[in-house]
């Protein structure tokens, strides 16, 4: 990664960038400073609270969860904030969760009404979707200043309709075009204020890192199966082993895969000529994934706020922002200053669905 | 940045932004007669408390102060705003304040296990039975239809009894199967067990399905009866629908709380929970049976024999699978059942 501020002076990036005359900042590293224990706090009342009210406070429990994540990021010395209403995400999980108990007990009366369903449920997840992500960059902000998203229906009928339906008919070998192709439309229509984010990241690199990911995937295979053929020796109960060390093989392929997928995301990201940097290592990251899976077992359940802190913690430690100008000089958007976007974007449906 | 902690005069360090530039400025806020003010560099602003929203404390994060046109303090002087709200008289919700008490973070936890607990002992058992007699009947037909189809397909052959021998114990069934006068609607089958052996199961339509095995085991009707009965049981009260609903929910929460992690996680909690559901379903089943039995003046005796039989011959058939059916089963602690059957509580009722 070229670092346009290679020359620049060497006492640069010690200055406090809220100084008047503070010296252009370099290199931006974004700090987490979540904390288990702390969040336990809020984890525990969350989930109690909505166990109560039987779910309708998890739009709360969302909002408060997020926040926390937010705040305790700081980029430049300023915090995130989250401004989601719960209101508006209640209303959302209400119609996510109408969707799925359709879904689900259509196919129970008739093959044909199942059908129907779920080619409606096609038909709309691609709205919900694109509004999900805007729901969720309007709410968000940094400095004052908030995110947008402003991807057009049809970019969001190819990208979450489109594209699964090819990769599937090629055996999802079209799948990491797919990757990249939703990637592109979700950093490409998203704005920092004014700012513009752009991703270039070229569709060989998803490939070379789905490769990667299937070759291992592939010889784990082989490997447990040539091991449980000599285990077995005739006694085929051994055979039941099989699914418990394919999820053995899967745990190690997934770190690998998200770390790579976040570096090549961020590397190829620019903001109104800022780079960012991200440095995430599959190995460390397969570490923390295993042992936050074992904590979570051992605890049944209670050192989830605890996993759920690490791991955020790497991942957004691992991000650097590479800035080509000061980070004072961004402005708000024009849709921000229109009181009205406040009010369409509060009956937008927030469907929690992670890309 | 912090003020002396004995400086009557509360004077905040903060960063200040407009909403319309990521531009930050250093500012000191305080607050006299109900008005805030900040200033610094360019900043001088006044704002009355009742316009402004201070975001809920988070540990160590910073805490916003929102004013009503986009603009916003950013504040990390935790100690020094402490004070100043404080005096403002300003208190944070209850909620919030719970989360960062030990104190409430313990009580919270029990009664998150409580609560559970209830919730799968009680909760979940009620909220299905009430919830089981109003699904409807097209729904319930359209299920066993399925079942029966996937049975049929997998596991089951079409029996080789004589039809006479069917047709005598339909009509022995027939004249058993009502409670308090009123008929209970059912459908007997037929079948060759294949791998399921001696067995018999009922589905929510009323469509109960008995192996040739099972009536080779018993050798008589009366027994075969008695079997049935239980089966009858588990129609009449709706076992099948409330264990998918029961299943549904479940899996639902453990989804839900564990979903995060894996969804592979969440399956093996439900299956567990299932398993104690189905052990209280199999004696409300054993119960029915029994009250049947009486009305025709026959004794539980006739059940617990079967039962016994039925866990011989799947003690044999297990031994040489040692398959996951072991101790995947439906019908977990049989010679606990039989003891119950054969115990004084029967005898006397």
């Amino acid at each position: 990664m070229k670092n346009p501020f290679e020359h620049a002076p060497a006492d640069a990036a010690g200055g406090n960038p809220f100084a008047a005359d503070a010296p252009v900042p370099q290199r931006e590293r974004i700090s987490f400073s979540g904390r288990g224990t702390e969040y336990f706090g809020i984890w525990i009342v969350n989930l109690v609270l909505t166990l109560l009210t039987l779910g309708i406070y998890s739009a709360w429990a969302k909002v408060r969860r997020l926040q926390y994540f937010y705040r305790h990021t700081t980029l430049g010395g300023a915090a995130f904030d989250y401004h989601g209403d719960p209101r508006a995400i209640l209303k959302g999980r209400i119609i996510g969760f109408m969707l799925l108990l359709a879904y689900n007990v259509s196919f129970q009366f008739s093959i044909i009404a199942g059908i129907a369903v779920a080619v409606a449920l096609a038909a709309v997840m691609p709205v919900l979707l694109m509004r999900s992500l805007r729901f969720r960059a309007h709410y968000s902000s940094w400095r004052g200043l908030r995110f947008g998203f402003d991807g057009s229906t049809g970019g969001a009928y190819s990208v979450f309709l489109k594209w699964p339906v090819f990769s599937v008919l090629t055996l999802y070998l079209l799948g990491p075009m797919w990757h990249q192709r939703m990637k592109a439309y979700q950093f490409n229509h998203a704005r920092f204020g004014s700012a513009r984010f752009a991703i270039d990241a070229p569709v060989g690199a998803y490939y070379r890192i789905y490769g990667a990911a299937i070759a291992v995937v592939l010889v784990g295979m082989a490997a447990i199966g040539a091991l449980l053929g000599t285990l077995a020796d005739g006694n085929p109960a051994v055979f039941a082993l099989a699914p418990l060390l394919f999820i053995l093989l899967l745990l190690f392929v997934q770190p690998y895969l998200s770390a790579r997928l976040q570096n090549l995301v961020w590397n190829h990201m620019q903001l109104d000529g800022h780079r960012f940097e991200s440095t995430v290592s599959a190995r460390r990251l397969y570490v923390i994934m295993l042992t936050n899976l074992i904590g979570v077992v051992c605890t049944l359940g209670l050192f989830l706020p605890f996993a759920a802190i690490r791991l955020a913690r790497y991942r957004l430690q691992s991000v650097t922002m590479l800035c080509a100008g000061p980070l004072d000089d961004f402005i708000a958007g024009q849709a921000q200053d229109a009181a009205a976007t406040g009010e369409e974007a509060a009956d937008l449906f927030d469907v929690d669905i992670a890309l | 940045m912090s003020t002396s902690p004995s400086d009557p005069v509360t004077e905040v360090a903060a960063l200040y932004f407009d909403g319309r530039s990521a531009r930050a400025h250093t500012v000191t806020l305080g607050v006299t007669d109900g008005v805030l003010h900040v200033a610094g560099g360019e900043i001088a602003r006044r704002e009355p408390l009742a316009a402004l929203r201070v975001s809920e404390p988070m540990g160590d994060a910073a805490r916003l102060i929102s004013f009503a046109d986009g603009a916003h303090l950013e504040v990390r002087d935790h100690a020094a705003l402490a004070r100043l709200l404080a005096a403002t008289g300003h208190r944070d919700a209850a909620v919030v304040r719970w989360a960062f008490e030990p104190r409430m973070v313990v009580i919270m936890l029990s009664a998150l296990l409580l609560s559970v607990w209830l919730m799968m002992q009680y909760g979940l058992p009620w909220a299905a039975r009430v919830s089981a007699p109003r699904v409807p009947d097209g729904a319930m037909t359209a299920l066993s239809e399925r079942t029966l189809e996937w049975l049929d397909q997998a596991l089951t052959r079409p029996t080789t009894l004589p039809p006479a021998r069917q047709q005598a114990l339909r009509e022995a069934l027939s004249s058993v199967a009502s409670v308090d006068g009123q008929p209970i609607a059912h459908t007997l089958l037929f079948r060759s067990g294949g791998q399921l052996g001696a067995n018999a199961f009922a589905l929510p339509d009323g469509t109960l399905i008995v192996t040739d095995e099972l009536v080779a085991l018993a050798g008589a009707d009366a027994p075969v009866l008695a079997v049935l009965t239980h089966e009858l049981g588990h129609v009449q009260q709706r076992h099948g629908v409330r264990m998918l609903l029961q299943g549904s929910a479940t899996a639902l929460l453990m989804t839900w709380y564990l979903g995060d992690i894996s969804s592979l996680l969440a399956t093996a909690p439900t299956a567990l929970v299932q398993a104690g559901y189905s052990r209280d379903m199999e004696r409300e089943a054993d119960d029915f049976a029994v009250k049947l039995l009486r009305a025709r003046g026959q004794s539980p005796e006739l059940l617990a024999g079967m039962l016994e039989k039925l866990a011989a011959a799947h003690g044999e058939g297990q031994a040489s699978r040692s398959g996951p059916m072991g101790w995947l089963s439906s019908h977990p602690d049989t010679a606990e059942r039989i003891a119950r059957l054969r115990s004084e509580d029967f005898i006397i009722h």
